[in-house]
């Protein structure tokens, strides 16, 4: 054999090695979703492999962003009371139900792995803490990651190339990692069909449940504008019948929306209360209400960059 | 002969490897060992390991044309050689890292069309521009270099290109440093990452040219001595790493920093297995540092989850290279051969010491410095023009001091094109003519290339990708599309999800008008008409060009309703502006916060 032939074996050998490698696994496709039993023992074998907590430090009630685009009227956050949750986990069932949070394989699992966008750590629900400051969206190559005018520290999985410098960079790890197809291996049930379920390869994280809040304000643009379109044709200044509708504030006179009444899945779902949802920028709303009487904390690594999900434990 | 037994082992090492590569690219990042805390895994630390040996050969035929030591021809163009190979291994890595490696275009810092722009505050698009950059130029740096074997005229670009090289390696590789320095990850930060970065890159690359050396049949003691002196650099930063942060890995330890002290000992240093031990020595423990550097959290964890995928992976990046190398060095044999002495070079005898020659044909700064002024002048221009353009996009308004974060890739763009207009007329001079028509059709091909980013893909979901459970969007129990109201009617629904780009009365909303491209269709009769009922609903819900799917966000009997108060509205074209002058007027206010649906 001459140099030659040996050289076209070799590559054709390579190529052919590659393609090898590219087949093997992941071709069975499962198309019967799991049912909702395996989400509990899953969130079920989470809790007891229960993750290390972080050291909580004090800090100041959110207020305006200060990062911008900042909106003045809404920024939209939790406050998890610590003296009221008992670490159930109730949340985290909800939370997949709400996002179409799939499940893992085995090998993931044992490593701790789960996709569950709420973890308990050291009994403490963790989720992301919507940092306006957040470091994970410095560090996104693409701007895949970055911060709503209202505070929500968003995902667009479309533009996410999966480089994970994100999940690096967060302080609490509160970023998860489509490490496989989930769909395609039947680990995927869409419970809610306002949530996409995520491709293989992207990052994922709490949203703060962003399709309720979209869904609140496309509500109130679509029917309030309505009506004061028919409330400035009648003569009558601003929306009498809006009790059915989305409840609506007013700033200087003219209608805005403030995403009240508003709840998210897990704050839902908390049998205790404990999990407050709201708007920090709303004197009137509940949470402002009650973290103001109430010491507010935050692990320490975020402490410092202006979180909009806080702890609330023993009173002022 | 040797170099074809390079080949040899490098294609053999490569066979194993593209399995490993196929798998992992198949089944994606769970297939190697990753850290649980940061994510990263095997990709990223053989990409700063190889990233490191492309520096060292340009740095040597570079920095020391630049400062008038000489070096043979075979020297320094194996140097070159390596720099160009290492930099090709080293560029899979990071692509296979990605999660969605069909996504990776999106780091470029160009514009598209829906005004989507990288994150250039990122460390990693700093590092994708300046990386590419310093492959384009030193793929130039060598073929001037291989020219100037035959043309006169190139000769005279080496020195100014040298110049340019010298500062973009230590600030490339000070950028890869920052990927690590700037982020949370408390073992990554420090601001002496960047110096512990080029030193590591420096000492790892001079062992791997000397060990290429060895089998050239060559030996040059300066090389020897400065890699030795970067072995106790390693040695220092190790220290003070551990007196600082208490990270201390044994093995990275002992190979890059202790066995290459064997050196000292004379037998070995005189033996050229001793030499490759000790090279080979120092880039095992370069290797292991990056390695413990990318997966920092439970060192041995991570170093019990090393499988034969990642045993693969780096079968790979080592079998590329060699197999890359040889074949670089055996079809170019005639010009490492050339016996005549170029610019910057001279023949040293086999175990001579190099430094010693005397500095007789090197031109003097002064034409340096005027060959190289306007390529300068013009890079420094161009580059300001970028900065401009970049930090007037409207995607700098969503954060504070972005001239700040541009300043990663101003020198690498300066670099970018002064190199290029440096050498651009002389290499068309002398480039034959078969060459010329490919550059033309590249230059057409890349101008398409950005036309087509520019212009940006279709946000319809592409046809069968949902092959899991699917939302039934006919289904009437989800009909309502979250509205929580039973009674929404499809003005009220055009009202909150339309009339953001379409337009209240369905002309152009004017901000729209001037910003997006193309334009969103005109929703004159005619052409309703045209498109009759169906495909309109089927483009709400799947989606076209630049409209975005509504498939799981409204039902399709509301998009009929939708595409029927469409055509209400365009029938009444002529008189909707007197009819809805009160209504435009009161949504002043939904009009201002219309930015928010592009949430
Ligand atoms: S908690 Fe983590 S993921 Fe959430 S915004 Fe902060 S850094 Fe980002
Ligand atoms: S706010 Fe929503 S997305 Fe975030 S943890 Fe709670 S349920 Fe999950």
């Amino acid at each position: 054999m001459d140099r030659r032939e040996f050289l076209k074996l070799c590559m054709t050998m390579a190529a052919g090695f590659t393609l090898f490698g590219c087949r093997s696994g992941g071709l069975t496709d499962k198309l019967s979703g799991p049912a909702l039993k395996d989400f509990e023992d899953e969130v079920r074998r989470a809790m007891a492999q229960m993750k290390p907590g972080f050291r909580l430090v004090k800090v100041p009630m959110p207020g305006e962003m200060k990062s911008s685009p900042a909106d003045r009227e809404n920024r939209f956050g939790m406050a998890i009371d610590l003296d009221a949750c008992d670490g159930c986990g109730k949340c985290i069932l909800a939370c997949n139900q709400e996002n179409n949070v799939p499940l893992v394989s085995e090998s993931l699992a044992k490593q701790g792995r789960f996709m569950h966008w709420i973890e308990l750590r050291d009994g403490i629900p963790t989720m992301c803490f919507h940092c306006s400051d957040a470091p994970c969206e410095k560090v996104c190559p693409t701007g895949a990651a970055n911060h709503t005018p209202d505070g929500l520290s968003a995902m667009m999985y479309k533009r996410c190339a999966g480089s994970r410098f994100c999940g690096a960079n967060c302080p609490v790890q509160a970023r998860k990692f489509n490490y496989e197809d989930a769909r395609s291996l039947g680990h995927a049930k869409q419970f809610n069909p306002q949530v996409p379920l995520r491709d293989k390869g992207v990052m994922e994280k709490c949203s703060l449940c962003i399709q309720r809040l979209q869904n609140d304000r496309m509500n109130f643009k679509a029917n309030a504008g309505l009506a004061a379109i028919a409330g400035a044709k009648s003569g009558l200044a601003g929306i009498t019948g809006a009790k059915s509708g989305p409840a609506v504030g007013t700033m200087s006179g003219k209608i805005s929306w403030r995403g009240k009444g508003l709840q998210t899945a897990c704050a839902m779902a908390c049998p205790k209360h404990a999990i407050i949802f709201g708007n920090w920028l709303d004197e009137s709303s509940d949470l402002v209400k009650e973290a103001k009487v109430r010491n507010l904390y935050a692990p320490e690594g975020i402490a410092k960059l202006d979180p909009s999900v806080v702890y609330m434990r023993g009173r002022r | 002969m040797i170099f074809r037994i390079l080949l040899y082992i490098g294609l053999g090492l490569l066979l194993p490897g593209c399995a490993a590569l196929g798998y992992s690219l198949w089944e994606g990042p769970a297939a190697w060992s990753t850290d649980v805390r940061t994510f990263w895994g095997t990709p990223v630390s053989l990409f700063v390991f190889w990233i490191g040996i492309a520096h060292a050969g340009t740095l040597i035929s570079a920095i020391f044309l630049a400062l008038d030591i000489h070096l043979d021809r075979r020297t320094s163009m194996l140097a070159e050689l390596t720099t160009l190979c290492a930099l090709v291994v080293a560029a899979i890595f990071p692509l296979m890292h990605l999660g969605v490696l069909e996504n990776f275009y999106m780091v470029i810092p160009f514009l598209d069309a829906r005004e989507n722009f990288a994150n250039l505050r990122s460390p990693l698009v700093w590092d994708f521009c300046c990386i590419a950059i310093y492959g384009i130029l030193s793929a130039l740096f060598f073929v001037i270099h291989l020219g100037s074997h035959k043309f006169e005229q190139l000769k005279t670009l080496r020195k100014p290109m040298a110049w340019l090289l010298f500062p973009l390696v230590l600030w490339v590789h000070t950028i890869v440093s920052l990927d690590f320095a700037v982020t949370f990850v408390p073992e990554w930060r420090g601001a002496f990452f960047p110096l512990y970065f080029i030193a590591g890159a420096i000492y790892s690359g001079l062992a791997m040219v000397i060990a290429l050396l060895a089998a050239e049949g060559r030996r040059i003691r300066l090389l020897e001595k400065i890699m030795m002196a970067f072995s106790w650099l390693m040695f220092l930063f190790w220290v003070w790493n551990f007196a600082l942060k208490g990270d201390w890995s044994v093995s990275a330890f002992i190979f890059g920093a202790l066995l290459p002290q064997l050196w000292w000992v004379s037998s070995i240093r005189e033996n050229t297995i001793g030499r490759i031990a000790i090279a080979f020595s120092a880039i095992l423990g370069m290797w292991l540092e990056r390695f413990f550097l990318a997966a920092p959290s439970e060192v041995a964890e991570t170093a019990s989850n090393f499988g034969w995928i990642d045993f693969g992976l780096l079968l790979f990046g080592l079998g590329l290279f060699l197999s890359l190398v040889a074949f670089g060095r055996i079809r170019l044999r005639k010009h490492f051969d050339g016996d005549d002495i170029l610019i910057g070079e001279v023949e040293v005898a086999l175990e001579s010491e190099s430094a010693s020659a005397p500095a007789n044909a090197a031109p003097d700064k002064t034409t340096t410095l005027s060959i190289l002024r306007f390529p300068l002048l013009l890079g420094i221009l161009v580059t300001i023009l970028y900065i401009v353009w970049a930090t007037s996009q409207s995607f700098f308004d969503t954060f504070d001091l972005p001239v700040v974060s541009l300043i990663p890739i101003v020198y690498p763009l300066i670099a970018l094109v002064a190199g290029i207009a440096l050498c651009a007329r002389n290499l068309w001079e002398i480039a034959p003519r078969k060459l010329k028509l490919f550059f033309v059709i590249g230059v057409g091909m890349i101008g398409f290339a950005a036309g087509a980013y520019f212009a940006g893909g279709s946000s319809a979901e592409p046809v069968g990708e949902i092959s899991g459970p699917k939302p039934n969007t006919s289904d009437p129990a989800l009909s309502t599309s979250g509205l929580a109201l039973s009674n929404t009617t499809p003005e009220a629904l055009w009202n909150a999800r339309c009339a953001a780009c379409h337009g209240v009365d369905g002309s152009f909303n004017e901000k729209f008008v001037r910003e997006f491209y193309p334009l969103p269709q005109k929703l004159s009769a005619g052409r309703l008409d045209s498109l009759g009922e169906d495909s309109l609903v089927n483009v709400i819900l799947n989606g076209r060009i630049n409209m975005n799917p509504y498939g799981g966000r409204i039902s399709r009997e509301e998009a009929v309703g939708l595409v029927r108060h469409m055509r209400a509205l365009a029938g009444e074209d002529s008189i909707a502006g007197a009819n809805s002058l009160v209504g435009t007027d009161s949504l002043v206010v939904e009009k201002s916060s219309a930015g928010e649906d592009s949430l």
